[in-house]
């Protein structure tokens, strides 16, 4: 008897309504809490089959090193600490810097002492000056957002300002041809040297999905901190589930359907 | 007829009428007159009962359903199409939603999946509610539902690719996992 994975349609009934021709874009939705949060703290570059961000090490945040998305790290961040020790400065609570503390009250519009999706989207541009996309915005909050309520407080916003200097670091070094995007070549360059193995193929089909209607072939910054975190996070699952290293893994529908859904969105 | 059912097609003679009542739609919606209607301007005329926002990934994965020149936005003979899936996809959600709440529960939600053929364990379905549980009340709003459904339905599709002998197992390489759940392959 063959698997039954569901959509037989059979019944007729309550069949959900037909998309026409698949679904385009877009990773899987928002939603919800973030895994992408306690990003995996990879112990070096061992894995032969299949690499992965080296994070931290003793050259610090360099050049190749992906930022981890982990709250962990405020309270004692040392980024932009010396600003904060500064003498009085104000209320700026432990641990965030001036700087962020500066940027949360221009980017919280309507004074709630919280940062929601809508206020961080206008807080957001790309080089180009578009607009952060919702996925990026919504999956940014919700690795910052501590109690889960979909908006982030001062310290969660200082975290995630930090995350995001980072990324843009990168960015900016990656982008070699200073064009403002990332092609398909320099995507490979930056997970080659991130220490991914993955084929140059695999980084041109990730900047076709993700170049933005009639624009330039390329990332912008936004896509790239999505893809970049999301790589990371898939990354880890499937290091968990290939326990022999062997650079193949075997697995069933619903582990399948859980992985992904508790590590994308 | 401009836009195209999937499995229904209106009896011939409300077709006219049909096409002049999207017509007004459309108007209403496309608030800056540019012939297409954006995610933010659908956004806005979507509703989930619940006086939230409408979640506006469900809203980007809907418009890249019917937008086929990859141009951000439906225009008036996609719009068709957008508007009939949204509202066959409230009339499913109506039947489980037996409270007009404007949520439905994880029985609800069970119920629904059921019907349209998955077999998945309840532990799936608590992972299902709180990672579309947008709104932290343990049930699922309508936008949430639709897009909870858009995702399982292409991961199922994905996964039944790789499972050439339909045995429900899968084995992959590294690169195969990712671009799998990328949904790029």
């Amino acid at each position: 008897m063959s698997f039954h994975y569901g959509q037989g349609y059979a019944g007729g009934g309550h069949r959900p309504p037909a998309a026409p021709y698949g679904g385009g874009s877009g990773p899987y939705g928002a939603s919800p809490s973030a895994p992408y949060g306690g990003a995996p703290h990879q112990p070096g570059g061992q894995y032969g089959a299949y690499g992965a961000p080296v994070q931290g090490g003793q050259y610090g945040h360099g050049p190749g090193v992906a930022p981890a998305g982990h709250y962990g790290g405020y309270g004692g961040q040392p980024h932009g600490g010396h600003y904060g020790h500064q003498a009085p400065a104000g209320n700026i609570p432990p641990g965030v810097s001036q700087e962020a503390y500066q940027w949360f009250h221009t980017v919280d519009t309507d004074h709630s002492g919280f940062i929601n999706l809508k206020e961080l989207k206008q807080a957001l541009v790309n080089s180009n000056w578009s607009a952060f996309n919702d996925e990026t915005c919504l999956m940014m909050i919700n690795m910052f957002d501590k109690t889960r309520c979909g908006r982030m407080d001062v310290f969660g916003f200082s975290a995630l300002w930090e995350f995001m200097q980072r990324w843009r670091a990168l960015f900016q070094q990656y982008d070699r041809d200073r064009s403002g995007c990332i092609s398909g070549t320099e995507l490979h360059q930056a997970l080659a040297q991130m220490g991914y193995n993955l084929s140059p193929q695999f980084s041109e089909t990730l900047v076709r999905r993700f170049t933005v209607p009639r624009g330039r072939p390329g990332i912008q910054l936004d896509r790239f901190i999505q893809v970049c975190t999301q790589l990371q996070s898939m990354t880890q699952a499937f290091r968990e589930k290939d326990t022999t290293m062997s650079g193949n893994i075997r697995l069933n529908y619903e582990d399948f359907l859980s992985g992904a859904v508790t590590r994308l969105m | 007829m401009a836009y195209h059912s999937p499995y229904r097609a209106p009896p011939p003679n409300n077709v006219a009428q049909d096409q002049t009542f999207l017509w007004n739609i459309f108007q209403r919606v496309d608030k800056d007159r540019s012939g297409v209607i954006s995610d933010s301007e659908l956004q806005q005329a979507l509703s989930n009962g619940t006086w939230t926002p409408f979640n506006p990934v469900t809203v980007r994965s809907v418009i890249s359903m019917f937008d086929r020149e990859n141009k951000g936005g439906v225009n008036f003979s996609e719009f068709g199409g957008v508007w009939k899936y949204v509202t066959d996809w409230q009339n499913i959600f109506r039947n489980y939603d037996r409270d007009n709440s404007g949520f439905i529960d994880k029985n609800e939600l069970k119920l629904a999946l059921t019907g349209f053929g998955y077999r998945l364990s309840d532990q799936f379905y608590n992972t299902l509610i709180e990672k579309f549980d947008r709104q932290r009340k343990g049930q699922v709003a309508f936008d949430d539902f639709v897009q909870c459904c858009i995702v399982l339905q292409r991961l199922t599709d994905v996964f039944r690719r790789y499972d050439t002998d339909q045995d429900g197992w899968i084995q992959v390489s590294y690169e195969q996992y990712l671009s799998m759940v990328f949904n790029i392959v």
